[in-house]
């Protein structure tokens, strides 16, 4: 039996557009053991991206708990600062968080990236170099991000999740605008590590494939965990 | 903007405005800010103009209306009467009636008779044409019924004595102080605002326009690929400015004759007071000259890149050969300046320094924010500098605008603060008195100085002197170089003279000059003739040279004619007078006992007398509400400016909000980052500040010491004012914190928005 990692019980989300409510996430409920991943698949407009908002307090849900180890945050309580206190301690020292691109700071190359990153997290930013090279990009450390490639920058930016030793990764389409042979290399990159390092995973996509090599799969367009 | 947006369906044969256009569609904030900024800009600029031009009008009638004229007297110093006017017309003198009478209820109002005045010709337009349906002018039988009056006979400067009748001699006739050099030496430097407000209003239009084109840059890559050429695009372009501008550029041009007029009402109030006449010279310039003028710099701020594509291609510099190149600019500036023999070299070299600043400003802010980043340890500080660098990059034109404006406003207020206490100075030095007695022609001038003597002892508050005016020439040992200088002779040298501010001086000037052991000369004549306190300076007198030990030098504030300033005791017996006055200042006496007991000794009727301090209080109103109009507009300036700043900020933080909410994402509060953007935005425009002060204590040293000289031939003192240093900084700090408030809204917005290749800009480092 896996130590669980997150538990999501009765989770509800609606936006409101004009005088209409509309239901993204209707009380959704699963949980993920730790070095466990999860695909989230869905057509556009599913719900993928506010799910993972949720999942790292950038978004607070209508209704519903949120168990992150062992931290409890329930819905309908007032969003206090302690509250958001809380993610925000999570998501800089647990949750890696990786989008579709910009992912990196322009301003800073890609090894100032990996450094800052793991400073914010606490952990020490000696091995950044380290991580860019396991991510075979340790020859660019010293480059913008302007002046490398899509597939690389999402390379560095695993790097960047990976220096601070997350316990939960999410991904947004991570691949999203990568070429197929590129976007090939980074999924086994960002699988490998995850296995070695044993974190949560939650990758939300588009791609049956990407998603095919998940342990779960939850899909929002039909609302089922498989 | 509306006329624009109305263009929109009437061009479907037209795809490509229509095309272009349709961008202001989707985005009318835009096209309402190039359109506000086009708007303001020439206000404001219209406004320094037209202020200006109303400003010299109004003091070059004043200057006429003060200048001294000529009047006809009597030998034996008896006033005025209908039988002398009578008499002089009738053996042929040109004269003109003029009464001046002071009711006991308000102000001194001028009676005169234009018939008597035709015989002036053009003279005559001083006073002659104005229209008798008001004060101060009014008819002569209004003006005698109003109260005691003073007859005068002024009489064109083409009577000479020898048209006179005897018993008849001419005086010269003088309603006020002479503003003189101070006035136009001010309005030189208010011009030199006006074009500095220009060149900041230029850069803040290319700014906005500049980011506007960069927002369309897709449209013009689509239309590209559908075939249009860049050349059809750009004429396009063109149009589209000039047809934006035309419609902004008049109403901004009306609204800027409205500011001045506006603030230069009171402007025009306080030269009437101050003359008693209409003098405000009301509207400056026309329509069609700003107007003009503010098309152009529409179109060359917006377009110049079109217009000098070639050359610029041409010119087309590395980034290190570029900072070389503003460096040597910059340097040939201060050199230039500081060595310009002239006027126009001295513009020249302000243009060069501002050019080198320009392109040196942001490069010293990104290269110090870029060695800052190297240097910091914490990740946090070290991203920090790094944004700071691309910020200084991205609001180049807003940011250079700025730190122009904050260095003209520095050196305009350090200027008018120097100006004000120059001119307060002024006033003191030719107004030390209360009140100015003019010695009657054949009366003895001794009697009224034994009769001052006599009372000064019983009256301790009172004091006088007597002042001689006259001229007497230089001695050289080359005979060539003989000049004639203005004697100004003083007896006793009282308190009303020793708290003048000197120049130079040797220890005790005041109590040497009153042992009668040496000269003053005024600053003029020490330029010219490189001359100094300790100095000998050769007189003739009496036909002699004599030797003068120069005890001091004394500021002169424009006066041109060269002076010596001597003890009366000094003056041979039969040196000849221009004229002779007392400046008394009564004490407990009184002014009525004064000028009773000096009629009676002199034995006449009346005195010609000024006093002065409501000559002063009027004057002072005068430039103080000038004083207060450039300062308000250097200050709205500044508000452009930072508006502006402010505005690209906020447009440019827009396309950069992403990375900042990717410090949310990375786990810092809300709280934290706006902490950050507060930091940021602080250390840009406190920086600029920073830049801005060597540039305005320069730009107020070229002023104070290149411009005035080379223009007058007198300096003012250069001063410096630390506190305005500080208000100014608190100022750039406050436009920061509204820059970082602005952003931080921007941050407030619902969490994070789903990131796309096509809706990320401003990713750049």
């Amino acid at each position: 039996m896996t130590e669980s990692l997150l538990a999501v019980r009765g989770l509800s989300k609606h936006f409101v557009s004009g005088n209409e409510t509309v239901p993204v996430i209707e009380k959704l409920t699963f949980t993920l053991g730790q070095g466990q991943s999860l695909a989230l698949v869905g057509r556009s407009g599913s719900g993928k991206s506010t799910l993972l908002n949720l999942l790292c307090g950038l978004e607070s849900p209508d209704a519903g708990t949120i168990v992150m180890q062992g931290q409890v945050f329930e819905a309908g309580s007032a969003a206090t600062r302690e509250k958001a206190a809380a993610w925000a301690d999570l998501r800089r020292q647990q949750i890696g968080v990786v989008f579709q691109e910009a992912n990196l700071m322009p301003a800073l190359t890609l090894l100032e990236n990996v450094r800052f990153r793991a400073q914010l997290a606490g952990r020490d930013p000696a091995n950044s170099e380290d991580w860019l090279t396991r991510l075979d990009i340790g020859e660019l450390a010293q480059r913008y991000p302007d002046q490398v490639s899509g597939g690389q920058r999402q390379r560095a930016a695993l790097a960047m999740v990976f220096s601070m030793e997350p316990a939960l990764i999410l991904a947004d389409e991570p691949t999203g605008s990568l070429d197929r042979q590129t976007a090939a290399e980074v999924t086994q990159v960002l699988f490998d590590l995850q296995a070695r390092y044993r974190c949560g995973l939650i990758l939300a996509t588009h791609d049956a494939e990407l998603a095919a090599g998940c342990q779960q799969l939850l899909d929002l367009g039909h609302m089922s965990a498989v | 903007m509306k006329v624009l947006m109305s263009l929109l369906p009437s061009l479907p044969a037209l795809p490509i405005p229509r095309a272009l256009l349709s961008h202001y569609r989707r985005h009318p904030l835009q096209l309402l800010a190039l359109a506000t900024m086009i708007v303001l800009a020439t206000m404001l600029w219209t406004g320094v103009n037209h202020l200006t031009s109303q400003a010299r009008a109004s003091l070059d009638q004043s200057e006429q209306a003060v200048a001294e004229r000529q009047q006809v007297v009597r030998d034996d110093g008896q006033a005025l009467m209908v039988e002398d006017f009578v008499s002089l017309r009738l053996v042929g003198v040109c004269v003109m009636p003029w009464l001046e009478v002071t009711p006991a209820s308000g102000n001194r109002i001028i009676g005169i008779d234009p018939l008597a005045a035709h015989c002036f010709g053009a003279g005559a337009a001083r006073g002659g044409d104005q229209p008798l349906d008001g004060k101060p002018f009014v008819d002569m039988s209004t003006a005698a019924s109003a109260g005691e009056a003073h007859l005068y006979l002024l009489t064109p400067d083409s009577t000479q004595d020898s048209d006179l009748p005897a018993a008849y001699h001419l005086k010269t006739f003088a309603t006020g102080p002479e503003t003189g050099e101070l006035g136009d030496s001010f309005l030189l430097n208010l011009e030199a605002l006006g074009v500095l407000v220009l060149l900041i209003t230029a850069l803040l239009l290319r700014s906005v326009y500049l980011l506007g084109l960069a927002q369309r840059r897709d449209s013009f890559a689509l239309l590209h690929r559908f075939g249009v050429s860049p050349g059809q695009v750009q004429r396009w372009l063109v149009l589209e400015i000039i047809a934006l501008a035309l419609i902004c550029v008049v109403p901004g041009v009306g609204l800027g004759r409205w500011l001045a007029a506006g603030l230069g009402g009171g402007f025009g109030q306080a030269l009437d007071g101050l003359f008693d006449i209409p003098l405000y010279a009301g509207q400056g310039q026309g329509w069609i000259t700003p107007v003009l003028v503010m098309l152009t710099v529409v179109v060359i701020a917006c377009l110049g890149d079109l217009l000098l594509l070639r050359f610029r291609e041409r010119l087309s510099l590395s980034v290190p050969n570029q900072g070389r190149l503003a460096t040597a600019l910059f340097l040939a500036g201060l050199v230039m300046a500081w060595l310009a023999p002239s006027l126009p070299w001295v513009f020249v070299a302000v243009a060069l320094v501002f050019a080198g600043a320009a392109w040196l400003t942001p490069t010293a802010v990104t290269g110090f924010a870029n060695w800052r980043a190297g240097q910091s340890k914490a990740p946090l500080a070290r991203w920090r500098y790094r944004e700071l660098a691309v910020l200084a990059r991205r609001l180049t034109l807003p940011l250079v605008a700025l730190q122009f404006a904050l260095a003209m406003v520095l050196a305009i207020q350090a200027l008018v603060t120097t100006f004000e206490d120059t001119f307060d100075r002024w006033l003191g030095q030719r107004l030390e008195a209360a009140y100015y007695i003019e010695v009657p022609a054949g009366a003895d001038s001794r009697k009224a100085v034994d009769w001052l003597t006599g009372h000064q002892a019983s009256n301790p508050g009172m004091q006088w002197h007597q002042v001689i005016r006259g001229s007497t020439r230089m001695a050289d040992k080359a005979a060539a170089s003989r000049q004639q200088v203005d004697v100004y002779a003083l007896a006793p040298i009282s308190t009303l003279i020793t708290g003048w501010g000197l120049l130079e001086a040797e220890d005790h000037p005041w109590e040497t000059l009153a042992g009668n052991k040496g000269v003053m000369i005024n600053e003029q004549l020490a330029r010219r003739q490189t001359l100094g306190a300790g100095d000998t300076l050769q007189l003739v007198l009496d036909g002699q040279t004599r030797d003068m030990r120069i005890l001091g030098v004394y500021p002169d504030y424009g006066r041109p004619v060269g002076e010596v300033l001597m003890n009366a005791e000094a003056l041979p017996e039969n040196f000849i007078a221009r004229s002779e006055s007392f400046s008394i200042t009564p004490g407990e006496l009184g002014i009525t006992s004064v000028t009773d007991g000096l009629k009676r000794l002199w034995g006449v009727e009346t005195l010609s007398m000024r006093d002065n301090s409501t000559i002063r209080e009027l004057a002072t109103g005068v430039f103080d509400q000038t004083f207060a109009l450039t300062r308000a507009m250097t200050v709205l300036t500044l508000i452009l400016a930072a508006s502006a700043l402010l505005m690209m900020g906020w447009v440019f933080f827009t396309t950069r909000a992403w990375y900042f909410r990717l410090l949310v994402v990375w786990g810092m509060s809300q709280r934290q980052v706006a902490g950050q953007l507060l930091r940021l935005a602080l250390a840009l425009t406190g920086g600029i500040a920073l830049l801005a002060l060597p540039l305005g204590i320069w730009l107020t040293w070229v002023l104070v010491h290149r411009i005035n000289p080379l223009a007058f031939g007198w300096s003012l003192p250069m001063a410096v004012y630390p506190t305005f240093w500080l208000e100014l900084g608190a100022l750039s700090l406050a436009i920061g914190v509204s820059i970082a408030a602005l952003m931080r809204r921007q941050l407030g917005k619902p969490s994070v928005a789903r990131v796309s290749a096509s809706a990320l800009t401003g990713g750049e480092r």
